[in-house]
This record gives C-alpha cells, sequence and structure tokens, in this order.
C-alpha cells in the first residue's frame, strides 16, 4: 500500500494558486482561516449553553449513580442505563480531553478550508 | 474501476494519491445496489401492512406472509437493509478521500460487504420463518438439549428483531466496519474534520448501542430495567448510529456541492460534542408513566428539549453555509435533498422536544402519530439525504450524466411530497385516536375512525413508492448507457452536480 502524505495549507495553496479558492469571503489567493466576530460569538453563545449544561448533566448522572448505589429506593431499576450513559459518556469525555490536548482545537477553522483543497487535488486529476 | 472518468497519471502532484488509488468504486456500486433492493422489499412491506389496516389484505391467509412479520421486515429492511448498506458505501468514498488513505484492507471491505447481505438476508429469514419453525417438537428437544431460548425468530426488541442467534455475527461486523474505517482516519494527521469525529463516534457508538440493546435485554436484565435498555436502544440507534453517520456526510457533501467551506467549524464541533454528551441520556423517553423511576424519566424529558440547542447549531450553520447560494436550492437537486431533509429534521426534532412532555405523552402515546414521526426522520431525513448522495455519485460511478432529468425531478417531488402528506396525515390520525381513548370509547370507535388517514396513508405511500421506481428506472436506464432522455444532457449533469 503507497503511503501519502496529507498536503499541508502551504503546500495546497501553492499548487492551486492559478485556481479559484471556494468561495469564504476572504481575498482571492489567501485562505481564510479565522473567524468572523459574528461568528465567533454566535459559536460562543452555543457552546456555553451546550456544553456547560452538558457536562451538568454528565456529573448529575454520576451522583445520581453514587446514591442508587447506597442503596436509594428503586435505584436498582436505574443502574443499567445510567451504568451504559456512564460508560459511553466517560469515554468521549476522555477524547474531549485527549482532543484538547492534542491541539484538535487550535486553528479550529483551518480543517474546513484544506479539506475543500484536498478535495479539489483529488477531482483536478481526474477529468469527468 | 475508473467510471469512466479518465485519470491523468497520479504522478501529475505526486505527493497526493490518485482518486483511484483511494477509492474502491465497485464495492460502493454493490452497496447502493443492496441497499436499493433492500429498500424496495422494505416500501413494498410497508405498503402491505397499511393495505392490512384498510382490511385489504391481499395475502390473507398466508401465515408466513403475515402483517405482524411483514411490518418487522419494513423496519428491519429499512435500518440495517437501506440505511446501513447506503451508509457504507458511502463511507468507502467518503473516509479514504478525507483522510488521503485507502481502507484497512480492500479484502476485508468485500468480506464485510457480503456477510452484512448474510445478516440482513438472515434477519428476513429468521423473522419470516422463526415463528413456523419454533414450536416444532425436534426444534423444542433441541433447544431444550442446548439450553437455548426459543425466540428463533424475532427477538422481543423494537428495532431489535435480529434473531439472538445472529446477534454475534452482526457484532462481529460492526466491529470490522470499526477496524476497516478507524485505521485510515487514525493515520490522518493534524485537526480533523468534523466529518471524520462524527464518523469516529458512530463507529464506537453504534457497536455498543448494539451491544446493549440486543445483548442485555436478552441475557443480563429483566423486567422494568429491559423495558429502559430497550428506549435506550430504539432511540440510540437513532442517534448515535444514523444521525452522526448523516449529519457527517452533510458536513462532507454540502461544502463540495455549494463550493464554499462549512460557516463555522467551531460550531459544528460544538454540535458533535453536544450530541456526544446529551443524546445518550434520553432513550428512557420512550417508557414516560411506566414504573421506571420519576428522576430517570424527567432527566431525559430534560436532555431531550436541551438537545435542540445541539439542533440549533446545525441548522444554523448548514443555513449560514447556504447564505446568498439560496438559488442552489432550486437549481442544485442533491443540494434541494439536503436542505429538505435538513427542514424535515428540524421538524422531526421540534416536534421531539414537545412529544416527551408528560402532558404531550398524555394523548399521543401509542398512537399513529409515533408513527407519523418515525417516518419523518427515516424517510423524510435520512432517506432523502442518501437518495441527494446518490443522485450526485452515481453519474460519478457510472461515467456518465442521469438519463432523465425529469425522472430524477419525479423521485424528488414524489418522495418529499408524498412523505410530508403521510406525516401531517399519521400525525393528525395520532391526534384523532388519542382523543378517542381519553374519550373511553370503544376500541373499534378509534380504529373506525381511523380509517380515513389510513386510506390517505395508502395514497401516500404508494406515492413515495412511485418515486422509487422513477429513480430504479433511472438508473436502470443510465447504468446500461441509455442516450439521455433531454436534449441537453449538460442541463442533466449541471442540475445533479
Amino acid at each position: 500500500m503507497t503511503e501519502f502524505t496529507k498536503p499541508t495549507p502551504a503546500m495546497a495553496s501553492a499548487r492551486t494558486a492559478n485556481e479559484p479558492l471556494p468561495e469564504a469571503g476572504r481575498s482571492a489567493g489567501t485562505p481564510h482561516l479565522g473567524m468572523t466576530s459574528r461568528q465567533a460569538w454566535v459559536t460562543m453563545a452555543l457552546a456555553v449553553l451546550i456544553l456547560i449544561p452538558s457536562m451538568y448533566g454528565f456529573v448529575g448522572k454520576f451522583v445520581e449513580f453514587v446514591h442508587i448505589y447506597r442503596g436509594a429506593s428503586g435505584g436498582e431499576f436505574a443502574i443499567a442505563p445510567i451504568l451504559n450513559y456512564l460508560l459511553a459518556s466517560a469515554g468521549f469525555f476522555c477524547m474531549l480531553l485527549w482532543a484538547a490536548w492534542n491541539g484538535m482545537f487550535r486553528d479550529v477553522e483551518r480543517p474546513k478550508v484544506e479539506f475543500l483543497e484536498n478535495e479539489r487535488l483529488l477531482d483536478r486529476d481526474v477529468r469527468t | 474501476m475508473t467510471s469512466g472518468s479518465q485519470a491523468t497519471p497520479a504522478a501529475t502532484v505526486p505527493d497526493h494519491p490518485a482518486h483511484e488509488d483511494l477509492v474502491d468504486e465497485k464495492i460502493i456500486l454493490c452497496y447502493y445496489v443492496a441497499a436499493l433492493t433492500f429498500l424496495t422489499v422494505s416500501m413494498l412491506a410497508g405498503l402491505l401492512v397499511a393495505l392490512q389496516l384498510v382490511h385489504w389484505n391481499v395475502l390473507r391467509g398466508i401465515e408466513l406472509l403475515s402483517p405482524g412479520r411483514w411490518r418487522m421486515i419494513h423496519t428491519n429492511a429499512i435500518a440495517y437493509g437501506f440505511l446501513a448498506n447506503a451508509f457504507l458505501g458511502t463511507l468507502h468514498w467518503v473516509v479514504p478521500r478525507l483522510t488521503f488513505h485507502k481502507v484497512l484492507s480492500k479484502p476485508l471491505s468485500w468480506f464485510i460487504f457480503v456477510t452484512w447481505q448474510v445478516i440482513v438476508g438472515l434477519t428476513a429469514l429468521g423473522i419470516i420463518l422463526g415463528p413456523t419453525f419454533q414450536d416444532q417438537p425436534w426444534l423444542l428437544e433441541l433447544a431444550k438439549q442446548w439450553r437455548l431460548p426459543m425466540n428463533l425468530g424475532a427477538q422481543g426488541l423494537e428495532w431489535g428483531e435480529t434473531p439472538f442467534w445472529i446477534d454475534p455475527v452482526a457484532l462481529l461486523g460492526l466491529l470490522l466496519v470499526a477496524v476497516n474505517f478507524m485505521v485510515p482516519i487514525g493515520k490522518s494527521k493534524g485537526p480533523m474534520y468534523v466529518t471524520l469525529w462524527y464518523f469516529m463516534a458512530a463507529f464506537v457508538w453504534t457497536f455498543l448501542t448494539y451491544a446493549m440493546g440486543n445483548l442485555l435485554p436478552e441475557y443480563v436484565v429483566a423486567g422494568t430495567s429491559a423495558g429502559a435498555i430497550g428506549g435506550l436502544f430504539i432511540h440510540d440507534l437513532v442517534g448515535l448510529f444514523v444521525t452522526p453517520l448523516g449529519w457527517g456526510l452533510m458536513y462532507y457533501f454540502v461544502p463540495i456541492l455549494l463550493k464554499r467551506p462549512i460557516w463555522s467549524h467551531g460550531l459544528s464541533l460544538v454540535g458533535f460534542w453536544g450530541l456526544a454528551f446529551f443524546y445518550p441520556l434520553q432513550g428512557i423517553h420512550h417508557f414516560l408513566y411506566t414504573p421506571i423511576p420519576m428522576f430517570l424519566q424527567y432527566g431525559a424529558v430534560i436532555s431531550t428539549i436541551a438537545v435542540e440547542l445541539v439542533v440549533a447549531t446545525v441548522v444554523i450553520n448548514f443555513f449560514g453555509t447556504l447564505g446568498k447560494k439560496g438559488s442552489e436550492f432550486f437549481t442544485n437537486l442533491p443540494i434541494r435533498y439536503f436542505y429538505t431533509g435538513m427542514v424535515f429534521y428540524f421538524i422531526t426534532c421540534f416536534q421531539c422536544a414537545l412529544q416527551v412532555t408528560l402532558t404531550f405523552q398524555k394523548l399521543i402515546h401509542f398512537t399513529d402519530w409515533v408513527v407519523g414521526h418515525a417516518h419523518l426522520v427515516m424517510f423524510g431525513v435520512f432517506s432523502l439525504w442518501l437518495f441527494g448522495i446518490m443522485t450526485y455519485l452515481f453519474p460519478r460511478l457510472l461515467g456518465r450524466p442521469w438519463y432523465s432529468r425529469t425522472l430524477c425531478e419525479y423521485h424528488y417531488w414524489l418522495s418529499s411530497v408524498s412523505l410530508f402528506v403521510m406525516f401531517l396525515d399519521l400525525t393528525l390520525a395520532g391526534v384523532f385516536q388519542g382523543w378517542y381513548w381519553a374519550s373511553l370509547q370503544p376500541w373499534d370507535a378509534s380504529t373506525d375512525g381511523s380509517q380515513p388517514f389510513w386510506i390517505t396513508r395508502v395514497f401516500a405511500g404508494l406515492g413515495m413508492f412511485a418515486g422509487l421506481l422513477c429513480f430504479l428506472a433511472n438508473l436502470w436506464m443510465t447504468w446500461r448507457g441509455a442516450e439521455a432522455a433531454e436534449r441537453s444532457s449538460g442541463r442533466v449533469a449541471a442540475a445533479t452536480a
């Protein structure tokens, strides 16, 4: 199997200097990797609205689980679904930490431009 | 297969792979053919059940083709036959192109393809033949000797009717799918595009969801706990298998077709992580007013309403991406499929937020409202998206434009309008049925009162099936290389690419 190196944005830009870039509200020839202030505000607002309550939910379920373990009435009904949720969510919580640690959220808008450049590279070699 | 596309040597740009080195187009075609075959079977089964409800069962007296069994064929063929096959085929296109790495193994891909068709076929056989065979004396003796469960046919779990003896094979298949696609994803470097996050989650979630739903109630938990697991399974199958794959594909295809990046990649990641933490909480909302502790029921209600915020991120992002390119909705057929599905998705999620409340549940529980909701999400959203993807990819896979743009249009309009009629009809039927029951009238009064709705449903189903026939006829003519029906084949190509 031939292994290929994924091109960096700089490589992609260099190769496609003479081609029009995908429309992204930016000056021609320069990939726009940042956010507009409106995008940043909407993203931040929704992040606060979604991620904080979901973390609260995660912790809440864990607390419930502890109460049930200590013998709260009717608890045995809930153990299976809660355990199921905790197992699935704990895995994703670890993945979230891993992703943050490994810089997956730095320069967060870059992948959307890079992916379109890669698509264009693949299609450029194919004449339909 | 180079699909009729003439490829220049990969050496043109030496450090990136050529499409034909990455993508096995033949397996995608095979998956799509299998998917459309199961879709045809499923829709025919749905029509049979719809006819039964209007007292016109054309197969009356044939035990093997009784409506109870065909209903399970209808749901299983859609979930595991159509959606799973179509998703797997599309993944063979998307994952290698996104990661620049081939799937782990081509022979493994073909092994999975064959195994999956055997699994779906055996599930159908188990559902149809199992109930007939399982009271045979020799089988009873065998089961007693080997201490096997007696439900050789359908397992007693909604959406999980796959007979128990197929479950381990299906799980192995799902594990192999995850390995085959996770390896190329693992090889890609740097921050990942949101599509790959969704796909990774789907590979893990689908395996876990299937194991939880099919094994725990069968072997580990019983009674109310098993009911709670069943609720999680039904909902997680939609939210943790179909939804991440569907949205992952939308984040891939929409920017390509609109030729512009997604509005905000950061927002798409917020949506993804919101789904990851909110969604698994919801399943219990299928069992409101049951002996399951109320704190679990309330938790499910609140998290279901909260997930609307996650839905809002996705809808804002995609309509932000469409932006001033709104005319694409009218001219570009795949985009029209995608955005129609998104509107239906918003409706279905909005409906979700209302119908999980205890107040709504009093009225609509067990009614056709739920059936309308299920059709809206499975056909109106995910099937329409897959039709859009197929409309875009088939010309590329076959190397020629669609035979007829008109048939493509018929497919879209018949599918979307008929589905919407069916959704409205069943939603209204659900409200009527709820009030019949609340007013304590005899059961027959509610079924008699449902007849106009059920008759309308038959015609809506016929419309959807007619749309599928247009698609199949168009595909047949395109595949065999018939001359495009329209004078300008360029118009056909432009509308579907």
